[in-house]
């Protein structure tokens, strides 16, 4: 599904490489968690996949389904079926998150010539997706995380999610903050998303989120790179020994 | 700051036709006299630093015969669903009785053309009374000029419950053309009503266009107030409406302003006895050479006043826009409680904005604040927005829209905020 060769980036206009040769596979059907120390590129690595226009990659490619997205804009990666819960979602007063979610759902459906929702059975459809994340009817028409609790945030991001039904996800630590309860209700919903069909990329700092969101394939990214890749038990020898450990051992 | 060649220019601009300046003829006759002594401001006027008025002086303006009006004009398009019934028509500054159409309306209730009621008694106690421009150029060039108008009288507690609509339309003509339209509004004791003021341009030909408004709310009269000025982007508009309020009225105004090649509104609101509430809103849309200028005074004369003042700009391209908001509150006006907030979005590298809030306060129990800001679209928000599928174009035109819509969600008339969603993407769209 996601192949990325080499990938090296750079913040547009900078020279210091911030992704130096990343290598990833991920097939349809997999759960991968990215793990990696602060600055080690892994939240960039996540940016550079949904196309934001603050990096630039220098060399390599990322595959998706084949199709070379490494030049695509954004919205185009977005209509192919790539999502990025983003670490900070970004607060934009007064658009309603249905507006939102129903602009972006059609344009997807348009682009892919499927059929469109017209208002009322759009507002069906996404109140069958509220029960995911454990909101109620209110939370569709207040404006796009604007004034949203740090756990709301989050939700928001997996709600969106829900109603997206992208085939490929990157979540962008998106444990961190969470206390036990919003972190419970943000990893049911990402359970309940996972199928057979699509696939998950968790990007995160701590092996917490791990014991919630199985995954099938851990990874250790430092410096820019993916330095070990391995099971689960990964994770849990990153818990015991920390990062120090690790990168002293690669050196 | 006067010179003779200003001064031929304003008398070239009196040309009275004879026939109804019977009508008002002191308020004409002091606006002439006021003529006679004042000059068009230049920029060396404190008031007038960031605004040239060369497309007004560098033109000649004809004022548009009477009784012109252009009976065959198809003008359904600009017709407001809520205001089928209650509509009045200026055609190039003259009254449309054909486009107009009023009907329906609660007993004693006056919806009419000003010229229609030379002897009414109201018109003769107010007309003149209530603008405060001292001896502000345009309000005298107005005085002496205007004929046909819009005179609505709202009597002792009943209720419009249709909006107003009063549509003036600027035609094609070939030579620039001067027009004075005016506003009389008398809203007795616990009345109701709704107003949309619209300035309409059919073309992209040159006019001058100046407004003048009269508001008058006796005790406990609420009134909204929409204008939306969509003039021809080669006109000029110089507008002066002002509300004075009694006891417990309330007067909630929202300027629109999308066309015309110099806009200068100076919006004025008079606290004329205790406990009145008010709000002196306005969006600015703006782009190429455009150029926008607010000067608003709120005046509170009186203790316990409520004001609110929400202006928010959007400037693409080289377009200027110029804000000066003044509170004042006179030395035994307490407990007054005003807030003003000006927000500009600059969506290009050229445009420009100059802000100045000014508080004048003499009293000392008030509370008053303000606030200015500029800013530009946050890339991370487009970003969000575009990861999520929509283009950049689309995310780019919804937080316009967005940073747009909230002060518009005030506007009671449905019809008028599809208008301005209209008006957004249309904004937003162009190449």
């Amino acid at each position: 599904m996601l192949e990325i060769k080499n990938l090296h980036a750079v913040v547009e206009g900078e020279e210091l490489e911030i992704l130096k040769g990343v290598n990833l596979t991920v097939d349809k059907g997999e759960i991968h968690a990215i793990m990696g120390p602060n600055g080690s590129g892994k939240s960039t690595l996540s940016k550079v996949v949904s196309g934001h226009p603050e990096y630039e990659v220098t060399e390599g490619t990322i595959l998706f389904e084949g199709e070379d997205i490494t030049e695509m804009d954004a919205d185009e990666r977005a209509h192919l079926g790539l999502f990025l819960a983003f670490q900070y979602p970004v607060e934009v007063p007064g658009i309603t998150n249905k507006t939102l979610l129903r602009e972006a759902y059609n344009t997807i459906a348009r682009a892919n010539e499927r059929e469109e929702l017209d208002p009322l059975e759009f507002e069906d459809y996404l109140i069958s997706k509220l029960e995911i994340i454990e909101m109620k009817d209110e939370f569709l028409n207040r404006s796009i995380n604007t004034g949203f609790s740090g756990g709301e945030k989050k939700k928001n991001e997996i709600f969106q999610m829900a109603v997206l039904n992208p085939r490929l996800s990157f979540l962008d630590e998106t444990d961190s903050g969470l206390d036990i309860d919003a972190l419970k209700v943000v990893s049911d919903g990402v359970n309940k998303i996972a199928s057979p069909e699509n696939a998950i990329v968790m990007i995160t700092h701590y092996q917490r989120l791990l014991n919630y969101i199985k995954p099938d394939f851990v990874h250790v990214m430092m410096n820019g790179k993916i330095v070990k890749s391995g099971n689960i038990s990964l994770a849990e020898e990153l818990e015991a020994n920390g990062y120090d450990k690790m990168q002293k051992e690669l050196a | 700051m006067s010179s003779v060649s200003t001064k031929e220019l304003i008398h070239s601009y009196v040309q009275l036709p004879g026939v109804l300046c019977e009508n008002f003829i002191e308020l004409r006759s002091q606006a002439k006299e006021n003529l006679d002594n004042c000059a068009f401001p230049t920029k060396k006027d404190e008031e007038w630093r960031f605004t040239d008025l060369k497309s007004i002086t560098s033109n000649k303006f004809e004022t548009v015969e009477t009784s012109v009006a252009q009976a065959d004009l198809e003008l359904d398009e600009y017709h407001l669903a809520e205001a089928m019934n209650s509509r009045l028509v200026f055609i190039d500054g003259n009254f449309s009785p054909t486009h107009s159409a009023i009907e329906g309306m609660p007993d004693g209730v006056i919806v009419g053309n000003i010229n229609d009621f030379p002897d009414h008694e109201l018109l003769r106690s107010h007309l003149g009374t209530i603008t405060n421009y001292e001896d502000d150029v345009f309000v005298s060039l107005n005085d002496v000029n205007f004929q046909d108008g819009t005179f609505i009288y709202v009597p002792k507690e009943t209720v419009i419950e249709q909006p107003i609509h009063i549509l003036n339309v600027f035609t094609n003509r070939n030579n620039p053309h001067f027009v004075t339209p005016r506003v009389l509004f008398v809203g007795e004791m616990y009345s109701k009503a709704t107003i949309i003021e619209e300035h309409i341009g059919l073309s992209d030909n040159v006019y001058l266009n100046v407004p003048v408004n009269e508001f008058r709310l006796y005790n406990g009269a609420h009134v909204h107030h929409a204008r939306i000025q969509r003039d021809s982007k080669n006109a000029s508009h110089i507008s002066r409406p002002v509300a004075m309020l009694d006891a417990y009225a309330e007067y909630h105004s929202y300027t629109i302003c999308l066309g015309s090649k110099l806009f200068r509104n100076e919006p004025r609101v008079i606290q004329n006895a205790e406990e009145v509430d008010f709000t002196v809103d306005g969006l600015v849309l703006i782009d190429g050479e455009q150029i926008a200028d607010t000067h608003s005074i709120m005046d509170h004369r009186f203790s316990h006043g409520n004001s609110h003042q929400l202006h928010k700009v959007v400037v693409n391209d080289q377009a200027h826009s110029i804000f000066n908001g003044k509170i004042f509150v006179a030395k035994d006006a307490q407990k007054i409680d005003s807030f003003q907030e000006n927000r500009n979005l600059l969506i290009s590298d050229t445009g420009k904005v100059n802000t100045k809030p000014q508080l004048e306060i003499f009293a000392d129990d008030v509370r008053c604040s303000h606030g200015a800001t500029i800013g530009q679209l946050q890339d991370e928000e487009v970003f969000y927005l575009q990861s999520r599928g929509l283009t950049e174009q689309k995310s780019r035109e919804l937080l316009v829209y967005a940073f747009a819509l909230e002060s518009v969600e005030s506007m009671a008339v449905k019809s008028v905020e599809e208008l301005l969603l209209k008006e957004v993407i249309a904004y937003t769209n162009r190449d």
